[in-house]
């Protein structure tokens, strides 16, 4: 009984080890544009999209579990694998696209911390150029192991979400009836959001930043079931937290009829209906996603760039050591940041950029890791299992075909 | 006469060739008949300048088959295609082509990270640019600059064209960003062995600083590490293991049976083998100790022993020492003909026939003594050491004071145990004042 309680210990320990790069992509995963599309869901359509989560959790643990593997594997970032499998054309026109669609990304983000900025009451050309230097300097001067520190300590922040979900009392029985039990309705506006809230949830930048943190993190191939646990710890704990984030737009807004159009909105509206905790818990949600997302979004860019072409890399390297790699950070923060400040800039086209290029890089990417995984001389035993693989390629196929529609309606709306 | 100047500016660019201009260029036979496409080059791996073996073709795109061609049947590479002294018939396509144990010069080294030992540094290859010799190819440089890249997505002229525009004389039109191959290590790694497929030139590898190289060793993947760590000989190993932090040394013992284990903590300084000891698990570290060799067990297990921020544990038992009655020109020949796993600080200590400290000198008086005086004479007027549980402030304190590079470490009977040398103490101090050891980066 002693030596079982013991063998507890060490096994908490290794998982404390290695926990983190599947936690913290899964958690960066409910950024602003998340929290928005989550929001508008739970306040137009209330519970009836929640069973869309399980399927989620799924292709998510699916997807990011391949990019552990690989991490653990072979000791190599996926851009390292794609030059050094598929040449420097693919890895390029990859590359760009992947800029191109981060720094989209990354101007939502900045949205979200101007969203935040005004529902605290604080100008946002005070709130927006600090968090750009919050979040420069953390990686600037920060190592790989605080830096993660910092992430993780982010991730708990995330819970104030659930918190304001409980504030809001909603009706638990009937919220666990409609997380498992479909329910399609065949109308436009409703097969538009479950197409949104599943294409937010799974982005080509995760599968990059989630592959190069587990490789950084130096995992070795003995502890890779620690490693697999986290990334199913994060896909649900992110899911989780999705769910909350309807429950409460969905018993407060719904019940009442408000609609919204994004998550300051949302919160706005919660304030009369569900009290000023609740609202403050909500906004501040919205501002903890934001910068932890606009962290990890331009450093996840520079580190595959740099992978992929060659360049130095690391966090830990000083700026004449790796210049293309903080030029790279900083010019993304500081366009990120830049943007949002300028007067009359419109918000929803660049949403639709970011998410269209998503599109685009989507495929590729799914369809690259499919054929590194399973390839031998990489993986040795390590390749996907048969099954796993029909499994794959169907969520492979169902995430292009997602991705694809979402391309087109991003245009259409 | 008028076309001979013409003739010389051509003669270079074409014995030279870049690998990515040949990849997918025709192949023909004799009859002029293309058989396939240029898809891989084998290459000797054990030359200096890694010498074609052979050509792997490829034809087809869905349906993709390999073939091998020897070099002898290689009648000429021409500016446009490969011509081959044999006939399309006697061509055998197969489905696959992977020898995974030769090198090849499009699977191991185009696009992958490679060492390069003149600027101690990981680099990716971008382009392979070889050297044509009778009719075969060799392997001269690497090429890792932003225009190797450019020609490889096909824009080199184009980007060449606007640069001229706007500067002829621009840098990056004339610099050519070429190392030559002596300084290049392929990392690929023999999957039958695990070790890396080129054999690790121990020369190259000992022009590389020991710190510059543990750098290097900690940017490489986990895979690549224990590879590279199997290739090197002894001596390349200490260099790397001493250089590394503890989490990758943990990582690499662990990784080699324990013969080979106790071999590089063997050639490791003792205070270094006491670091990595010590911060291991306990029953590991009597593991280790039972497997060496007893007077090295003995030695370590006493330095384990030793609180680890005292002069005890911060010291090494490797140095050099005298009975104080030696004559200056043995001393000198001792010194000579010993080897030692580090540069010792020219430091000398003497001691009485009991070994209690008596003194300590220096090369330089060492070498301006009389021969044939006794050691004693040469000695400084006083020597300054530190107790056993002396602190790190302390020992760093009449260091700096006596400027001194390494100071005597005794025990309460003034007998002598080790000495510190100056770098032990910088790093601890370094460690103490950024709360970081190993990993600090300075700016170049």
């Amino acid at each position: 009984m002693h030596k079982r309680i013991k063998g507890l210990w060490v096994r908490l320990a290794l998982f404390l080890t290695v926990m983190g790069p599947g936690i913290i992509t899964a958690n960066v995963d409910n950024d602003a544009g998340g929290i928005t599309t989550y929001s508008v869901a739970g306040a137009h359509f209330g519970y009836s999209l929640i069973w869309s989560f399980i399927p989620i959790i799924i292709a998510l643990v699916i997807i990011q579990e391949m990019c552990s593997r690989m991490a653990v594997v072979t000791g190599k970032g996926l851009a390292d694998l794609i030059r050094e499998e598929f040449g420097v054309r693919v890895t390029f026109y990859a590359m760009t696209v992947l800029i191109c669609s981060n720094i989209f990304n990354t101007v939502s983000e900045f949205a979200g911390v101007a969203a935040s900025a005004e529902l605290f009451g604080i100008s946002k050309y005070i709130l927006v150029p600090l968090c750009a230097v919050f979040v420069w300097w953390l990686i600037v001067k920060g190592t790989y192991k605080s830096v993660e520190k910092v992430f993780l300590l982010a991730c708990v922040f995330y819970f104030s979400y659930i918190l304001s979900g409980f504030l809001s009392k909603p009706d638990w029985k009937e919220v666990a009836i409609s997380s498992v039990r479909p329910s399609l309705q065949w109308n436009k506006y409703y097969l538009l959001m479950l197409i949104g809230v599943i294409g937010t949830t799974i982005a080509p930048w995760m599968q990059f930043y989630q592959q190069s943190s587990v490789v950084e993190k130096g995992i070795k191939l003995e502890n890779y079931k620690y490693c697999r646990l986290d990334v199913v710890i994060g896909a649900f704990i992110v899911n989780i937290i999705a769910i909350f984030i309807v429950v409460v737009c969905a018993n407060t807004l719904f019940k009442n009829g408000i609609r919204i159009e994004s998550a300051k909105d949302a919160a706005l509206a919660l304030r009369p209906l569900a009290g000023q905790y609740c609202f403050y818990l909500f906004a501040f949600g919205l501002l903890n996603a934001s910068v932890f997302s606009a962290c990890i979004l331009p450093l996840s860019t520079a580190y595959s760039v740099c992978e992929g072409m060659g360049w130095e890399v690391g966090v830990s390297r000083s700026f004449r050591q790796a210049p293309q790699f903080y030029a790279l950070y900083t010019a993304i923060i500081l366009i990120g940041s830049a943007v949002i400040l300028l007067p009359g800039v419109k918000l929803i086209p660049i949403m639709i950029i970011s998410q269209a290029s998503n599109g685009i890089l989507l495929p590729f990417v799914l369809i690259f890791m499919l054929l590194l995984v399973n390839n031998k001389r990489l993986m040795g035993e390590y390749t996907n299992s048969r099954i796993y693989n029909f499994i794959t390629i169907f969520v492979i196929i169902g995430m292009i075909g997602l991705s694809i529609i979402l391309f087109f309606t991003s245009f259409l709306r | 006469m008028n076309n001979q100047p013409e003739v010389k500016k051509n003669t270079p660019s074409k014995m030279f060739v870049y690998f990515s201009q040949l990849l997918d260029r025709p192949v023909v036979d004799q009859d002029k008949e293309e058989v396939g496409r240029v898809y891989d080059i084998v290459v000797k791996p054990s030359e200096i300048y890694p010498q074609s073996v052979s050509l792997i073709i490829s034809k087809g795109f869905t349906n993709r088959k390999y073939a091998v061609i020897f070099w002898p049947d290689i009648l000429e590479v021409d500016a446009k295609e490969l011509i081959l002294k044999v006939a399309k018939s006697a061509i055998n396509f197969k489905e696959k082509h992977d020898n995974r144990e030769e090198l090849t010069l499009r699977r191991d080294i185009l696009d992958q990270q490679v060492i390069d030992s003149y600027s101690h540094k990981i680099i990716r290859v971008n382009d392979i640019h070889l050297l044509t010799v009778d009719h075969s190819l060799m392997v001269a440089h690497v090429d890792i600059s932003a225009r190797g890249l450019i020609r490889r997505l096909g824009f080199e002229q184009l980007v060449d064209f606007l640069v001229r525009l706007f500067n002829k004389n621009a840098n990056y039109l004339t610099r050519e960003h070429l190392i030559p191959w002596k300084y290049i290590h392929p990392l690929s790694i023999n999957p039958s062995s695990m070790t890396i497929k080129v054999n690790v030139p121990h020369k190259q590898f000992s022009s590389i600083p020991a710190a510059d190289l543990g750098e290097i060793f900690l940017d490489l993947n986990i895979n690549h590490q224990i590879a590279l760590f199997k290739s090197s000989d002894l001596n390349t190993k200490a260099r790397i293991f001493i250089n590394i932090d503890f989490k990758t040394q943990k990582l690499v013992i662990e990784e080699l049976a324990d013969k080979e284990a106790v071999e590089i903590l063997n050639a490791i300084p003792p205070d270094e083998a006491t670091d990595f000891l010590e911060k291991l698990p306990k029953s590991h570290t009597e593991r280790f100790l039972g497997l060496m060799e007893s007077k090295l067990s003995k030695k370590l297990s006493q330095l384990l022993g030793y609180a680890n921020d005292s002069a005890g544990g911060l010291m090494t038992t490797d140095y050099i020492v005298f009975i104080k009655n030696t004559t200056v020109e043995a001393a000198l020949k001792q010194i000579k003909e010993r080897t030692f796993k580090v540069e010792p600080a020219q430091f000398v200590y003497i001691v009485d026939e009991t070994n209690h400290l008596v003194g300590s000198t220096n090369f330089r008086r060492l070498i301006l003594a009389n021969p044939e005086d006794i050691l004693e004479k040469a000695a400084f007027p006083k020597t300054h050491f530190v107790h056993l549980d002396s602190s790190v402030k302390e020992v760093a304190y009449l260091m700096e004071k006596y400027k001194y590079y390494t100071i005597a470490v005794v025990d309460d009977n003034n007998i002598l145990q080790g000495i510190i040398t100056v770098d032990d103490i910088l790093s601890r101090l370094i460690s103490i004042a950024w709360r970081r050891l190993k990993r600090i980066k300075i700016q170049p």
